[in-house]
């Protein structure tokens, strides 16, 4: 990563230029005086290309990734790839999406996203596509990127940034990483400040509420729940639930719906995917005999919200929290 | 019978389109590089920037890939066809390319990726599960010392899905952040490897190549009856070892670097075959080149169709092997036992 940062230094050198275009004040042409005119401009001139070499030295951008992988270029990041849906997301929410010279076919949101370049899916990359955009830096996540595909990346001389958040906590830290990348770190702090203010709020809201016992269903053929390290699991107690798959060592076992069935949930969250507006699982569920189907409390709700570990998951817990706990939030 | 002269001519005839879809592979691509900056990136008369980046690190060590894994895999399916003498058999039917596949996951899933070294690890499991799932064919087929066609076909279905299964079982187990990777190589997809590992794969690929290669002669004299090719001095259980090994080598070293592409066995050395007949010494040098230029040609589709995504070269070839190896059983090999 070292090396390809210094290599791109020099690259950068001919295209970075903030006021260069204005070094030479045009000289006043034919004049008894061009000559001298003329080595006074370039003598002008090289004073600038010295003012920016060590303006460009002395901005030498330095920081670390969420697995402590150190990335060093010779200038802050000003063309970024974004392999990840949510890191798209973030980069939006910051303003920072100047930067961001490609994402992937899966990044629809804010809409806005959809114009950017699109680079391809998420496991499947097109690498001609990012060696052509230029890009400074690429940010993959190592939950939904192939180790191969950031491999390749490394190797072609791009630094590959990871940015990968697996709770609220961890979010923020993506939030103020990306921030730091993007350049707009001032942006970073009330952003952050304001989601961990609506995650207090709902906390407060839903503390003195007893817990129904919470189903959250990632996929149903086959059936995919949240276990125990999975952050869904923390967003279903934050929101004053129980989820009952939470034991599960895994994060995110396949379960059989006879194990469900015994555990009685009294809500059921199903996540969509797609746009279908009548949920096809749903019908899967109304037959069973369990306290959810019963008091009429299965729930559809945006798979993105949840899943996209970005700003939105805190939409997500609201919306959970509401349906957890209908009175409090009259 | 055979002359040099005329497996020279053939190969250079073969050498023809092989040679204009390199240039065309080269062209093409999801980012847009001019066949101008392409002829001046090969020539070397442009270096540096992120076009000959495209066109050295990615585009070139892919179209070498293809080309490498293609030749491996047609030659691998005639010589199957040749010690099975069964002109249906090929490394995906006969399950050989499930077992290799199996030998890879539990490789991955263990921990090796493709790096040189470790990829050394991934051929070692890939030529295990090879053996294994090709040894089981073999053993279940064999009837009276005989390799009846349907039988040979059935063993080979029924170890493919054993081993098929057995892979959805390492898959069930496996954490799901690997998953993707294992997917994506089982779906059977070219990608450009870095220069050492491509060495590596052009290395290992040339002893698998080769154990067949210098047996194309006595491929011949096996095809007279053993005990005539005995009198003739070929030790025919030797011989056949030798290619059983090497396709099975061949096979799995294919299946490591590019994952499990099925039917380019089958579709090359038959239109070889079609075309100029059935003489070992130039079939499989024959199939070599053809299989080259049919995968890199399978490739090049499966790089541009749907870009900038890309779909996997394995459903190219299945979607024109599965229609040829019908074509195959309903026309030319109805009447066989």
């Amino acid at each position: 990563m070292t090396a390809s940062g210094l290599g791109m230094r020099d690259q950068k050198f001919g295209n970075r230029d903030p006021g260069f275009g204005m070094r030479t004040p045009n000289p006043e042409p034919r004049t008894p005086n061009c000559v001298s005119a003329i080595s006074m401009v370039s003598a002008i001139s090289l004073l600038f290309v010295l003012a920016l070499v060590s303006s460009a030295w002395g901005q030498a951008f330095t920081m670390r990734d969420m697995v402590g992988r150190e990335l060093r270029l010779s200038h802050p990041p000003q063309r970024i790839i974004s392999l990840v849906p949510s890191v798209t997301e973030i980069i939006f929410a910051l303003g920072g999406e100047e930067t961001l010279v490609g994402v992937t076919d899966f990044c629809d949101f804010p809409p806005a996203a959809k114009q950017k370049p699109k680079v391809g899916s998420m496991l499947d990359p097109s690498l001609e596509i990012i060696v052509a955009s230029r890009p400074d830096v690429v940010v993959a996540t190592d939950s939904g990127n192939r180790k191969e595909t950031m491999a390749e990346i490394e190797r072609l001389g791009i630094p590959v940034f990871i940015i990968n958040p697996n709770n609220l906590g961890e979010l923020m830290t993506a939030i103020a990483k990306l921030g730091e990348l993007t350049g707009r770190k001032e942006a970073a702090t009330p952003l952050i400040a304001g989601l961990t203010h609506r995650v207090d709020r709902v906390v407060q809201a839903v503390r003195p509420s007893p817990r129904p016992k919470v189903l959250y269903v990632l996929w149903s053929e086959p059936l995919i729940v949240p276990g125990r390290d999975s952050h869904l699991s923390e967003l279903i107690e934050l929101a004053g639930g129980a989820n009952v798959t939470a034991s599960d060592p895994h994060s995110y076992p396949r379960y059989s719906l006879e194990a469900l069935i015994t555990r009685a949930p009294e809500v059921i969250v199903l996540a969509q995917h797609g746009t279908g507006k009548t949920p096809r699982s749903k019908a899967r569920w109304e037959v069973l005999d369990i306290p959810a189907i019963r008091n009429g409390r299965v729930h559809a709700v945006d798979g993105n919200i949840f899943h996209r570990i970005g700003p939105r998951m805190v939409d997500g817990l609201e919306l959970l929290a509401r349906l957890f706990h209908p009175e409090a939030f009259r | 019978m055979i002359t040099l002269r005329r497996v020279v001519a053939v190969l250079a005839l073969l050498s023809i389109p092989l040679l204009l879809l390199i240039g065309g592979a080269l062209l093409v691509g999801s980012a847009p590089v001019s066949p101008r900056a392409v002829l001046r990136i090969l020539t070397g008369a442009h270096t540096g920037g992120p076009e000959a980046t495209v066109i050295l690190d990615l585009r070139l060590p892919r179209v070498i890939v293809a080309a490498l894994a293609g030749a491996g895999l047609a030659v691998a399916g005639a010589a199957f066809q040749a010690i099975t003498r069964n002109p249906l058999a090929d490394p995906s039917i006969l399950g050989v390319t499930s077992g290799a596949a199996f030998g890879v996951v539990l490789a991955q899933l263990v921990g090796f990726a493709l790096t040189p070294l470790h990829a050394l690890g991934l051929t070692a499991f890939a030529f295990v599960g090879a053996l294994l799932a090709a040894g089981a064919v073999f053993l279940i087929a064999r009837t009276n010392g005989a390799l009846p066609i349907q039988t040979l076909l059935l063993a080979g279905v029924i170890v493919g899905l054993f081993f098929s299964a057995a892979i959805t079982l390492l898959i069930s187990l496996a954490d799901v952040n690997r998953l993707g990777g294992v997917i994506h190589w089982l779906l059977g997809n070219l990608s450009a490897l870095s220069r050492p590992t491509l060495l590596l794969f052009a290395a290992l690929l040339a002893i698998g190549v080769g154990l067949i290669l210098t047996q194309t002669r006595q491929l011949n004299l096996l095809l007279l009856g053993e005990e005539s090719a005995l009198q003739l001095g070929v030790d025919a259980e030797r011989v056949k070892r030798q290619i059983f090994i090497g396709a099975s080598l061949t096979t799995a070293v294919v299946v490591t670097f590019t994952g499990p592409i099925g039917f380019v066995g089958l579709i090359v050395p038959h239109t070889i075959r079609l075309l100029f007949g059935g003489d070992h010494r130039l079939l499989i040098p024959a199939s070599l080149v053809a299989g080259a230029a049919f995968l890199l040609f399978a490739d090049t589709v499966a790089r541009n169709i749907i870009a900038p995504s890309e779909m996997a070269v394995g459903v190219v070839t299945a979607f024109s092997g599965a229609p040829f190896f019908v074509y195959l059983l309903r026309t030319r090999y109805r009447s066989l036992p």
